[in-house]
């Protein structure tokens, strides 16, 4: 979708999204020209279309930073989609407070996709007590990956 | 005044850029792969997830390099019958790595991120609504799935498609032109007929159309070694497309599904034999097909 200035005849650019509300979004545009500012509100069925999609609504999205990056864990459904607004899983606490992970380790974790992470977090640590180790770092992952990946 | 095509972009959120760069991303991860075979029918019951994980126990036993894709995130099967359900996702330094079987089969199905005793579902705010986005929502998750796991390389990665005609086009249309496909079916007309669709569905897509493989042909008892006839209709199917191959059902089968028992197991039965000769029969189809592309570029 996108938003022409009729006036100035100049595409509006995207200037924030708001933080999400009840399902919707509000997503302010300015047009670079004359600085007339419009919002649009979505509904939740345009927002939750959009959502499906996997990709971030906001001006700073850059390359690489879709859904498939540093995904959320927010409470809010939409959270994922508007950049600095998800609560990363890497700030969340370890299950088991026992084995702590080092922070090259937690960022490996943050890597991989959201819907798997908290299952492969408690399977690297039993992992990390059969090994005896108190601590997963990017060794005990290397080891993990060899034992049960291809 | 400017039209919808005269402007570049989108305004800042780059949307079109965004769902580009998850193909792509697919596509890099699937680089290592050579054969992209994609198990379905239109037909539910039929047997597919169990044709698929044991073709692949067939084509490993070869010796071949062999990865399943449970595509049915509904009805996941695959973590159980290969053994894989408490399977540990280990992270590498970017993606992470598939769990495999204890014979070397790579494996990823929702079966080993989800309980049997719960339903694949997403955070919505559009509650009630689900009809409206669950396919498309579905299907960002197959591209996330795709583009986040080891996949290395490849002789083969079997997609193991849910039910439904409908579906199996959208997976060829998800998938690309170089996935092939193999439609199983039953000897019943109602498991024909449906499959029927599949054909018409497919055959309207680049995709290539290996053939089918008729389940439950017959029945192996095991008393008297032979195999008898299961269904009154034995009449030979008429999909228009070339049959790799019938398999009889053989409740032996059934249990080493459930326990995760390996193909090697099955491979002197007439089970056995039957699905190393429909995978010997795909492997001499797609290495034809990679033969005839290499001559034509």
């Amino acid at each position: 979708m996108k938003f022409l200035c009729v006036p100035c005849d100049s595409p509006m650019k995207l200037q924030t999204v708001g933080p999400p509300e009840r399902g919707s979004l509000s997503v302010v545009y300015a047009c670079p020209e004359c600085g007339y500012e419009m919002a649009m509100l979505t509904n939740a069925y345009e927002t939750q279309i959009v959502q499906s999609l996997g990709v971030r609504i906001g001006p700073s999205t850059a390359p690489g930073t879709g859904s498939d990056g540093a995904a959320s864990q927010s409470k809010c459904p939409f959270g994922a989609m508007i950049p600095g607004a998800e609560q990363g899983d890497a700030a969340a606490p370890a299950e088991d407070v026992s084995v702590r992970w080092t922070a090259a380790a937690e960022a490996r974790l943050a890597n991989i996709p959201e819907f798997v992470r908290p299952m492969a977090r408690t399977g690297i640590e039993r992992f990390a007590r059969e090994q005896g180790a108190a601590e997963v770092d990017e060794k005990i992952l290397d080891q993990a990956r060899e034992f049960f990946g291809m | 005044m400017k039209s919808y095509h005269d402007i570049a972009g989108d305004g800042g959120s780059r949307i079109l850029e965004q769902v580009a760069e998850q193909r792509t991303r697919i596509a890099d991860g699937l680089a290592g792969v050579r054969h992209l075979v994609a198990v379905g029918s239109g037909k539910g019951g039929v047997g597919k997830s169990t044709l698929t994980l044991q073709l692949a126990g067939a084509l490993r036993a070869r010796g071949l390099r062999v990865a399943i894709l449970d595509a049915d995130f509904n009805g996941p099967s695959q973590a159980r019958m290969a053994g894989v359900q408490r399977a540990v996702f280990a992270p590498g330094s970017h993606k992470v790595a598939l769990p495999r079987t204890a014979s070397g089969i790579g494996v990823f199905s929702m079966g080993s991120v989800i309980p049997e005793s719960e339903a694949l579902d997403f955070e919505s705010a559009a509650r009630g609504e689900s009809h409206t986005w669950r396919a498309t929502r579905e299907f960002a998750l197959l591209g996330e799935i795709l583009g986040s796991f080891e996949w290395g390389t490849l002789d083969l990665l079997l997609v193991d498609l849910p039910p439904g005609a409908d579906r199996t086009a959208q997976y060829a249309d998800f998938l690309g032109a170089r996935t092939a496909f193999v439609l199983v079916t039953i000897p019943s007309q109602v498991a024909r007929g449906v499959v029927a669709r599949s054909v018409a569905a497919l055959t309207k897509r680049p995709n290539r159309l290996v053939g089918y493989v008729e389940n439950m042909s017959g029945y192996y008892c095991r008393d008297c070694s032979a195999v008898k006839p299961l269904f009154e209709s034995d009449d030979p199917s008429d999909l228009g497309i070339p049959c790799l191959g019938t398999v009889p059902f053989d409740p032996e089968l059934a249990r080493h599904c459930d326990l995760g028992i390996p193909f090697t197991e099955l491979r002197d039965t007439p089970v056995g034999e039957a699905l190393d000769a429909i995978a010997q029969r795909l492997l001499d189809d797609i290495d034809d097909e990679a033969r005839a592309l290499l001559k034509t570029t």
